[in-house]
């Protein structure tokens, strides 16, 4: 008895194929998305978030560097040094610019900065060195993968031959990629030699970070001055609000149509064996019962789907960032725990749209 | 004067009227129908295609509504049982015998059997002594794993009787239950509800268009076009 709902569904063997062919791809998607939005999510800010400064100061109303503009001159760098309890301000330029490889053109995320703070270079080499002097560049490992581009090849941007000595990692912001230079060639490249976009505060060691915002913000009431907290928060915020609806946009369709495949194989399943429901109602069977025979169905499907899916989502995101190296998935045990939830949320609803047809099958029936 | 003494009857229909009304038409399938029907009788209704048999089966079972008249099972009119409790009472004191047997083909025999025990609340290990205990008793234990598809139309009908017998049901109800086979096994059927009703001391009614299975039979009720003849 309780081996029905398995069987009744074996017994199409090419639709349930089918069926949990359609489910998995549904899932697969929402695994990718999922996979594909933490991977964003941690590339956008990771260079954020691994940046040993204490504060970032930027022009007034500016609150982050993927989706806003800053300039802040030498001068207000100069004057953000002398505030007491700083120890360190460092300027940082960010540019975008091109990147040419015989025919192929990739747009990155230019970074200038001072080699000999540190402050604002490539949180994590993967290869190679930081850079040194104005002919060097560090390249995102994943921009370098799709342009093919390794330590010690020459690198044409706008105009100027430089050479790769460093692979990052942490710097894949999905759209665009970090690249890095020296402050000075990052200028020269504008022409605006004492220009840039937000300098990055270290703090003398015991002096409280707070205190030393206030100051830099009562010294420069034009800038903005944030913690490290505060300025991650913002980016992450930016980040999400760009990219997070489109992602639960397409999220929510893969969700609705996996329950609309699984909502029209139970209901033909059960049209199909009408005359079993009916035969059991006669019989006396509670509704409880017959509920439980579609829900067993619909949690059978969704369970073969997730397994199918888990098996092809793992191969198939090593494909595409091997096709595709900017795009970068990070998928948890958590993200996929939740998904198999949601899953198995959406085959209960599925069962519940599908049970609706249980109403309209009769006793009379069986006496046909 | 009731012949069964003081017990009340299993099924009793007074006045008994059913009219289905279609888009169009109104067909009136039982016309002031009234009889009783006691636990140890074997009662066939009889007439031909079309006269209200099943119909009154239906009436009998609990599940059609009379549009007039009314339904009495166990001592007590239908239209004052619950939905809930005509399916409780399907499943534990009727059993149901259909002319095409109506054998779920993804169960094997056995879980036949045992659907309609767990339809009544038998557990588990209950359920399958019981079903073992009915399979040998007709004979066909060696039914027990198969599935219908793979069995004789006289296999499917004893197994659909195992399965009317399942529930210790006080009134079975047969539609055409030897329609579909040939004399002899249509014999052997109408043997065992015989048993049943005379030993097992059931309430066995019978929808049939088949004079034979009167001798066999305590008492015939002949329909035609809705009405009691006889």
């Amino acid at each position: 008895m309780d081996m029905y709902a398995v069987r009744t569904l074996r017994s199409q063997p090419l639709r349930l194929a089918l069926t949990i062919g359609g489910v998995s791809l549904c899932i697969v998607l929402m695994f990718f998305l999922l996979a594909v939005y933490r991977g964003v999510a941690d590339g956008s800010v990771e260079y954020i978030r691994r940046n040993k400064a204490d504060l970032w100061v930027l022009q007034r109303n500016a609150t982050n560097i993927l989706r806003g503009s800053s300039l802040v001159s030498a001068a207000q760098g100069e004057r953000i040094s002398r505030v007491p309890g700083v120890k360190t301000a460092a300027p940082v330029l960010f540019l975008l610019s091109t990147i040419r490889k015989r025919e192929k053109v990739g747009t990155i995320f230019l970074t200038g900065y001072e080699p000999e703070s540190g402050l604002g270079g490539p949180p994590q080499l993967v290869q190679g060195r930081a850079v040194q002097t104005d002919e060097d560049i560090v390249l995102d490992r994943s921009f370098a993968e799709k342009f093919r581009f390794k330590v010690g090849d020459p690198v044409d941007l706008q105009g100027f031959r430089l050479q790769v000595v460093g692979i990052s990692r942490g710097t894949n912001a999905f759209v665009i990629q970090y690249a890095f230079v020296t402050l000075r060639f990052a200028r020269a490249l504008i022409g605006f030699p004492g220009l840039a976009t937000c300098y990055l505060v270290q703090i003398d060691k015991g002096t409280p970070a707070a205190a030393v915002q206030e100051k830099v913000r009562l010294a420069l009431p034009g800038l903005e001055v944030y913690d490290h907290r505060t300025f991650l928060d913002n980016n992450i915020r930016e980040m999400k609000s760009g990219f997070l609806p489109l992602l639960y946009t397409v999220a929510a369709i893969g969700a609705v149509v996996l329950t609309v495949i699984l909502s029209l194989l139970l209901s033909v399943n059960i049209l199909e064996r009408r005359k079993d429901f009916a035969v059991f109602k006669t019989l006396g069977s509670p509704l409880g019962f017959l509920w439980g025979l579609v829900i067993k169905q619909a949690l059978l499907i969704a369970s073969a789907s997730s397994v199918a899916a888990l098996a092809v989502f793992f191969p198939l995101v090593r494909l595409i960032e091997k096709l595709a190296p900017e795009v970068s998935a990070k998928s948890s045990l958590g993200q996929i725990i939740g998904i198999v939830l949601v899953v198995a949320l959406m085959s209960l609803l599925s069962s519940l749209i599908s049970i609706q047809r249980l109403r309209r099958i009769y006793f009379l029936e069986v006496f046909a | 004067m009731n012949p069964h003494g003081p017990r009340p009857p299993v099924a009793g229909l007074a006045h008994v009227t059913k009219t289905f009304n279609g888009h169009d038409h109104r067909t009136t399938a039982v016309r002031d129908v009234s009889f009783e029907a006691f636990a140890g009788e074997l009662i066939l209704l009889l007439g031909p295609s079309g006269s209200g048999k099943t119909t009154l089966l239906t009436l009998i079972a609990g599940l059609s509504r009379p549009t007039a008249g009314t339904v009495s099972l166990f001592g007590r009119d239908i239209e004052r049982f619950s939905a809930k409790e005509l399916q409780r009472l399907r499943a534990e004191k009727i059993g149901f015998i259909f002319q095409t047997f109506l054998l779920i083909d993804s169960l094997t025999a056995r879980e036949n059997i045992e659907a309609v025990l767990r339809f009544n609340g038998t557990g588990r290990s209950a359920r399958r002594a019981k079903a073992t205990a009915l399979l040998r008793r007709l004979q066909i234990e060696y039914l027990a794993g198969r599935f219908p598809r793979t069995m004789s139309q006289g296999e499917k009908q004893r197994i659909a009787v195992a399965r009317a017998m399942a529930n210790d049901a006080e009134l079975i109800i047969a539609d055409e239950p030897t329609g579909s086979l040939e004399t002899k096994q249509g014999l052997g059927i109408i043997r065992i509800l015989h048993t049943l009703a005379k030993e097992g001391n059931k309430c066995v009614i019978v929808a049939s268009h088949d004079l034979r299975l009167a001798e066999f039979t305590d008492r015939v009720i002949r329909l035609e076009d809705g009405r009691m003849t006889s």
